[in-house]
């Protein structure tokens, strides 16, 4: 442990730079050059007028004339400040929580009720399902939470709008969603695996047998199912199988052979020998950035593969300090936190942290 | 098992010593409690349709939002859509749950904004591409040094993800690490460990000039 601790202060030693960190110790004139080059591109608007101005502004204009009708300015008075709220709320009082659907294209349909149109708009209710056949595509929206593009041949189920958590299931079919909600409030149910949003836009298929597929465009998506757990950064994918859960991410520019050696691996009934096989195919293939298959292959191979695989890795992206080559092949998770930090996808702790808030409500995915 | 707010894996129950390198996150909280406590004063001031107390959250925060957006989207459309956001964010406000939770809310709203905006834009595929070539043929890079200071941005932006953020936040928009932890929601650690790392990068792709002033030593 003293040798840990010994590495882990020369590391916390070489990013002590002060100056980068907060503009205090040693100036670093490197960082001072880039200070200065850079600093044209600032921020430097002055504060827009936010509706507050354009609001004392309509005031003025009408206040004049108002004057001369004191009653018929009351009474306008009132109906402008009703008409003012209720503008700016944009919404009824006491909706029940859900999304808005539109129609796209087609003629989806909110259980029973069909939306078409150029007008076409409905409401998907917490218990309703929303249904596009071959030729409907659709949107959903909710203003707090984000917005949902819905492919044809699509069934989704709205199961939760809770303050929490906001959550939907897809039984199949293709959306594309882009979020704005706080990471971790927005989770999706497939038949083989939960996907939660973590600040980000992802596509999600499913298909008929229930296997799905996340491919992340922006930020980060935790696919999780029981103790199996994937995290796909923007450009990756992940596929899912029922009573497997989530397969090992991928990004998407890896060759073909390294992600059919991956699938092999993960999804099937192979050999020990065939195994081995296609995990060798996969490390041989590994580049810089495939840190990210390599880091979640560390907890799915046999034990005496995974020191295989620490070497492989630890060539990719070597381990930061506090993370022992014995932690990580006994799978020590704060050891395999840190060295995903260092990967440079993003902070796991949020992760972590989210994980724990909604992994009291059980996921519906269970491998039907 | 207890809520708590996500914190960089500090090791501290190890003995690592984080506290003392400044990656443990409560000092730098601690550090900004006044100015965490104003802010969430002002939001929940501005809930209540204070339109001056959002103005105030706009002028600590607008730096913050162009950092992030400027990490993502051209050069020429950032301004817009740094008031873009704050017009969201003030349409929405209402729908947010924890006062303290403003920066991170802000900044989740200013990424997806940038990614709405390259969704209307442009093809995917394009994007990085697009991000380059706008800004490099941008007509304020008239002179030598604004021709470097575009490349600089150009190379920041072509780092990974994690790393573009604090960078920016911290050479374009002049904070330290420990506002851009506070204003974003991040962790302390977390931005101490992209901005030691996004810099490591950043030396070596602007080159041997850049790295034989170098005071950082690269990782075995």
């Amino acid at each position: 442990m003293e040798a840990g601790n010994n590495e882990t202060k020369k590391e916390l030693q070489a990013m002590g730079n002060e100056y980068l960190w907060d503009g205090s110790g040693e100036p670093d004139p490197e960082i001072q050059r880039l200070e200065a080059l850079l600093g044209r591109f600032q921020y430097n608007r002055p504060r827009p007028a936010f509706p507050e101005i354009v609001l004392a502004k309509r005031w003025r204009f009408f206040l004049p004339h108002m004057q001369l009708f004191p009653a018929l300015a009351a009474v306008a008075a009132v109906a402008a400040v009703g008409v003012v709220v209720f503008l700016m709320n944009g919404r009824k009082p006491n909706r029940p929580p859900g999304w808005d659907v539109s129609a796209v294209e087609g003629t989806p349909r909110v259980g029973r009720k069909a939306i078409s149109g150029k007008e076409g708009s409905g409401r998907l209710g917490v218990g309703q399902t929303l249904e596009t056949d071959l030729q409907a595509r659709a949107r959903l929206r909710a203003d707090e939470i984000g917005q949902i593009e819905v492919e044809p041949g699509t069934r989704l189920r709205l199961l939760n709008m809770g303050s929490e958590l906001k959550r939907i299931a897809l039984d199949r079919g293709t959306i594309h969603t882009f979020i704005w909600a706080p990471p971790g409030q927005f989770v999706v149910d497939t038949p083989s695996a939960v996907a939660v949003d973590l600040g980000c836009a992802y596509t999600l298929q499913v298909d008929d047998t229930g296997a799905g597929l996340v491919r992340t465009s922006l930020g980060w998506v935790g696919f999780k199912l029981k103790g199996r757990e994937s995290f796909i950064p923007a450009g990756a994918a992940c596929v899912t199988r029922p009573r497997v859960g989530p397969g090992t991410p991928y990004f998407e520019d890896a060759s073909s052979e390294y992600r059919s050696a991956l699938m092999r691996f993960d999804f099937e009934d192979s050999t020990p020998e065939q195994r081995s096989k296609d995990l060798a195919i996969v490390l041989a293939r590994a580049r810089q950035r495939d840190a990210l298959t390599l880091w979640h292959l560390l907890a799915r191979v046999d034990e005496p593969q995974r020191a295989t695989v620490y070497g492989h890795l630890e060539k990719l992206d070597p381990p930061p300090s506090g993370v022992t080559r014995e932690g990580v092949l006994s799978l020590d998770q704060h050891m395999l936190d840190l060295w995903w930090n260092e990967l440079g996808f993003d902070d796991i702790s949020v992760w972590r942290y989210w994980e724990r808030s909604w992994s009291g409500a059980a996921p519906q995915a269970n491998g039907k | 098992m207890d809520k708590e707010l996500p914190r960089m894996n500090s090791g501290s129950e190890h003995g690592f010593g984080l506290l003392a390198a400044g990656l443990e996150g409560q000092p730098v909280r601690e550090q900004f409690a006044p100015d965490l406590f104003e802010d969430t004063t002002l939001v929940s001031a501005a809930r209540d349709g204070d339109r001056a107390a959002f103005g105030r959250l706009y002028d600590r925060y607008a730096r913050m939002v162009h950092g992030v957006l400027l990490a993502k989207v051209p050069l020429g459309e950032v301004d817009d859509l740094v008031q873009d956001v704050f017009v969201l964010a003030l349409r929405r406000l209402s729908t947010l749950r924890e006062v303290g939770s403003f920066g991170a809310w802000l900044a989740a709203i200013a990424r997806n904004l940038a990614m709405d905006y390259h969704r209307r834009a442009a093809p995917e595929d394009q994007l990085t591409a697009d991000l380059s070539e706008n800004d490099t043929e941008h007509p304020m890079f008239n002179d030598e040094h604004e021709g470097a200071a575009a490349a600089i941005l150009e190379a920041i932006r072509s780092l990974p993800e994690a790393y573009r953020e604090p960078l920016i936040l911290r050479l374009v928009e002049g904070m330290t690490g420990p506002e851009i932890a506070t204003r974003t929601g991040l962790t302390p650690g977390s931005v101490r460990v992209n901005l030691h790392r996004g810099m490591q990068q950043l030396r070596e792709r602007l080159g041997p000039s850049s790295n034989s002033s170098n005071p950082e030593q690269k990782r075995p």
